[in-house]
């Protein structure tokens, strides 16, 4: 019993991280319709910068996170001015160019970072007794509540801002958010970054427990859009729900009937939300 | 006999914004039938219901006495109800001969060869006034052109009923004229009930057996010209139109 | 006016002939080596081209399209191990296969719009790939599964022809697909969705038409590729390949019929040349790639002169 309460503690601890890393991908999908295939490599690129920094460098880990999150904050913005925005309104050219792009940032990773895993320095070691049930490793707990305060900052972000007025603004209605004044162009690209920057959070929390490797960035970026798809695209509650939902079945389904199959839980569930709920658990029902 | 296409309480909403509030309207066979109002008042999403591109919230719409309200827009072309866009929408990488077959290949009815295809493309496209564009692009057109061309592909699907949504607008007079006449031969030779929306108030009023007035997403009126023209309810809302 | 027909006609049927004749040649005086770098250059002719009958003329992003590849060979592979079915039959059981699962595949995601094809078409790679590695007793694994040959005596000769001749047989359905009225359906789905519906186009069904076929033309051209190499392993189905094929039909020149064309041999000749650097070319050939998206979105065949593309595509 005690066993399964671990199991299903590591799927809700997942759970939040996965709802950062496909909240990155909702918005953007969102907002501007691009699929960010390169999603996976922006939070591996992440895990990377804070292993190097605070291993290589010595900057403290508590922050390196940060450093490397505004990193590939600005590597996002970098992204949206050179490749995506010429691309608005063309789908496809979007989808062709953010696929190539997480080729070459895949190789690129494997160029400057060597094939094997890296893992960060824990931020705290040791593991707490829960409820007097089970004992839980500190490094995880940590990383639940970092990624809580991460999720409720994105809430209050999007409900409560300016910026997050006009993001819902556009991802309504693109001509009407227009007449009211509103600069899409400026919200598409701050998004974008602010997109790639949760994929960058995720990977830097995730590292310390998971060590990050290039090959490792397709399933990330998969598990991501799951979430979206499972949550229903452009719905913040859809990706914490789902996230939640994929990190609970995937641990539980590793634990209790393949380990082998852990990501093929996910795909899965992407069949099956395509057969009975294509639009998700939140999403509103297309015309 | 009921009528050919009827709507019933119709209703349907953007976000916060209602386009259209429980609008009942009817067209019977072999009528031409204006719609007016001034902008934002529905007209488009009236023409976008009942082509199915979006379904009403609320609502029912008949053809020939079957429920069509939720049918997707080629299901409702090949029922017999063609249409042209406020904003032109032919393939633009494709020719005027391909863009008008587009409309022929979509049909139920495809009986007959290649030969007899080739040959209505040809017909047709001689009945808008572009028997001599064939070949041409239809990126390469001038606006005008590109209106003819849509009503040659919305005539290749062979409808019973046309929705034309603003075709005059950008026309000189003499064309306007030429128009008209058009859309009086789809008529009487085509036997086509029409359906329109226009800002050219004169052409609309001289042409139509009956008019439908929407304002803010309602009905207002309905009637034969000389009606709408004296009724204190359309001034309003136009003039309410140019002070805004 | 007959004229002009008949030396368009001409045109139209003698060029290619004499591409044909030309293709010949090459076994009477290519090495060994060149010689199989031209077959998996005609290989990879069959992937872009069918990559670019959907992508290109009907806009959809299939990132299964290496994924239908390895089904088609390890079908056709399993059989003719298990079962001992000749390839010549395996390869079209593998066409089946692929046929199949992309028809599923396409009438489960391509009503929900074409994000969906790509990211279900994404996953459906990956989760290939992990059954793929993980059900060895089957497949052998990433060891790789090792499949008879055609020909009794192996030749590089005949393989180099009968690759030719499947490649020319596909790239005829191709170019009779676009200039039927199916391909002036899928042209119409491309150009404006909204507009061919309301002409009475069924787009869901055009597109779901569009992705089977191509789908069902990876899968004969991973059936082939397998029993030419006659080890099946996972790097067929794998993303890297598919990114492959699509930087050829993006450098090459999406949407227009011979791009992919072009874009398969340079490719293909040119990562023998840089082979040697390892995996750097994946990098190279990525960056190309995305300035051609960028900048040249027609790729070569856009670059080369509109006027000489215009008369050989329409």
């Amino acid at each position: 019993m005690n066993e399964f309460l671990m199991y299903l503690t590591n799927g809700i601890v997942i759970g939040v991280i996965n709802a950062i890393s496909a909240i990155g991908v909702s918005l953007i999908v969102g907002i501007m319709r691009v699929v960010n295939f390169a999603h996976g490599e922006l939070y591996i690129f992440a895990g990377y910068f804070s292993y190097h920094l605070s291993a290589s460098l010595g900057v403290p880990p508590l922050l390196a996170m940060p450093l490397s999150i505004f990193f590939i904050f600005l590597i996002g913005i970098g992204m949206e001015r050179t490749l995506i925005r010429p691309t608005y309104g063309d789908e496809m050219y979007s989808l062709i160019i953010t696929f190539v792009l997480s080729i070459v940032l895949q190789n690129a990773a494997l160029l400057i970072f060597g094939p094997y895993p890296n893992k960060p320095p824990n931020l705290v070691s040791g593991a707490t007794n829960i409820f007097g049930l089970y004992h839980y490793g500190n490094q995880r707990l940590l990383s639940f509540f970092i990624s809580i305060g991460i999720l409720l900052f994105i809430f209050y972000l999007i409900k409560r801002t300016w910026f997050g007025k006009s993001i819902r603004a556009v991802s309504q209605d693109r001509e009407m958010s227009s007449l009211v004044g509103v600069d899409h162009l400026r919200v598409n690209m701050l998004s974008f970054g602010l997109g790639a920057a949760l994929a960058g959070a995720a990977g830097v929390i995730v590292a310390p427990i998971f060590p990050v490797t290039p090959t490792g960035s397709s399933a990330i970026s998969l598990n991501a859009f799951v979430v979206v798809v499972l949550g229903g695209m452009g719905s913040l509650k859809g990706c914490v729900i789902g996230g939640l939902a994929l990190g609970i079945i995937e641990n539980l389904g590793a634990a209790y009937l393949s380990t082998m199959y852990r990501n093929i839980f996910g795909f899965v569930i992407l069949i099956l939300v395509l057969v009975f709920r294509p639009w998700g658990l939140f999403g509103q029902k297309a015309q | 006999m009921g009528a050919l296409i009827e709507g019933k309480g119709l209703t349907k909403s953007f976000g916060g914004l209602t386009a259209l509030k429980g609008v009942d309207f009817h067209l019977d066979e072999g009528e031409i039938i204006g719609l007016i109002g001034p902008n934002g008042a529905g007209k488009t999403t009236l023409f976008n219901l009942v082509s199915g591109v979006f379904h009403p919230d609320s609502g029912k719409l008949y053809f020939n006495s079957k429920n069509i309200t939720i049918l997707k827009p080629f299901e409702i072309c090949r029922l017999g109800i063609a249409r042209t866009f406020q904003i032109v929408r032919p393939f633009l990488k494709m020719s005027c001969f391909e863009n008008t077959l587009v409309g022929i290949i979509g049909r139920n009815d495809k009986n007959g060869g290649k030969e007899e295809r080739k040959d209505e493309v040809r017909t047709l496209l001689k009945f808008v006034g572009l028997g001599n564009r064939e070949q041409t692009l239809a990126k390469d057109l001038t606006l005008i052109e590109k209106k003819r061309l849509e009503m040659a592909r919305a005539l290749a699907t062979k409808p019973k009923v046309l929705l034309l949504d603003e075709v005059l607008a950008g026309l000189n007079p003499s064309e306007i004229l030429q128009a008209l006449e058009l859309i009086e031969v789809i008529r009487t030779q085509l036997k086509m009930t029409v359906f329109w929306i226009e800002h050219v108030m004169g052409a609309i009023m001289k042409a139509s057996d009956r008019i439908i007035v929407l304002d803010q997403g309602e009905k207002i009126k309905e009637g034969k010209a000389e009606e709408i023209v004296s009724d204190l309810k359309v001034i309003e809302a136009y003039l309410g139109e140019s002070d805004a | 006016m007959g004229n002009k027909q008949q030396a368009g006609t001409a045109k139209k049927v003698g060029i290619p002939a004499l591409f044909i004749i030309l293709a010949i040649l090459p076994p009477f005086f290519l090495s060994q080596y060149w010689l199989h770098v031209m077959i998996i250059s005609l290989f990879y002719v069959m992937m872009a081209s069918s990559w670019n009958l959907i992508a290109g003329f009907t806009g959809q992003v299939s990132f299964a399209h290496a994924a239908f590849s390895g089904i088609g060979a390890y079908a056709s592979g399993m059989v003719a191990v298990n079962l001992g079915v000749p390839p010549w039959l395996g390869i079209l059981i593998g066409t089946g296969v692929a046929a199949l699962l992309g028809l599923g595949l396409g009438y489960l995601c391509i009503r929900m719009g074409g994000i969906y094809l790509s990211l279900t078409t994404l996953g459906f790679s990956e989760i290939l790939r992990i059954i793929i590695t993980n059900e060895d007793k089957w497949t052998r694994g990433t060891m790789g599964l090792q499949v008879p040959g055609f020909f009794s005596e192996y030749s590089k000769a005949n393989y180099y022809y009968l690759f030719l001749v499947v490649t020319i047989f596909l790239l005829i359905v191709i170019y009779w697909i676009v200039h039927s009225e199916m391909g002036l359906t899928f042209r119409a789905v491309l150009n404006d969705e909204l507009a061919a519906s309301s002409s009475g186009i069924n787009t869901i069904r055009v597109r779901i038409l569009a992705f089977t076929i191509s789908s069902a033309m990876a899968g004969l051209a991973g059936g082939l590729y397998g029993h030419y190499l006659m080890l099946i392993t996972p790097d067929i189905p794998s993303l890297g390949q598919m990114f492959l094929v699509l930087a050829m039909a993006v450098i090459g020149g999406m949407g227009s019929f011979i791009g992919p064309i072009v874009g398969s041999f340079v490719l293909e000749t040119l990562s023998e040349y840089i082979r040697i650097y390892g995996e750097y070319h994946v990098l190279l050939f990525g960056l190309v790639a995305l300035a051609m998206a960028r900048f040249a979105p027609e790729g070569l065949m856009g670059i080369v002169g509109k006027k000489w593309r215009k008369e050989w595509v329409h």
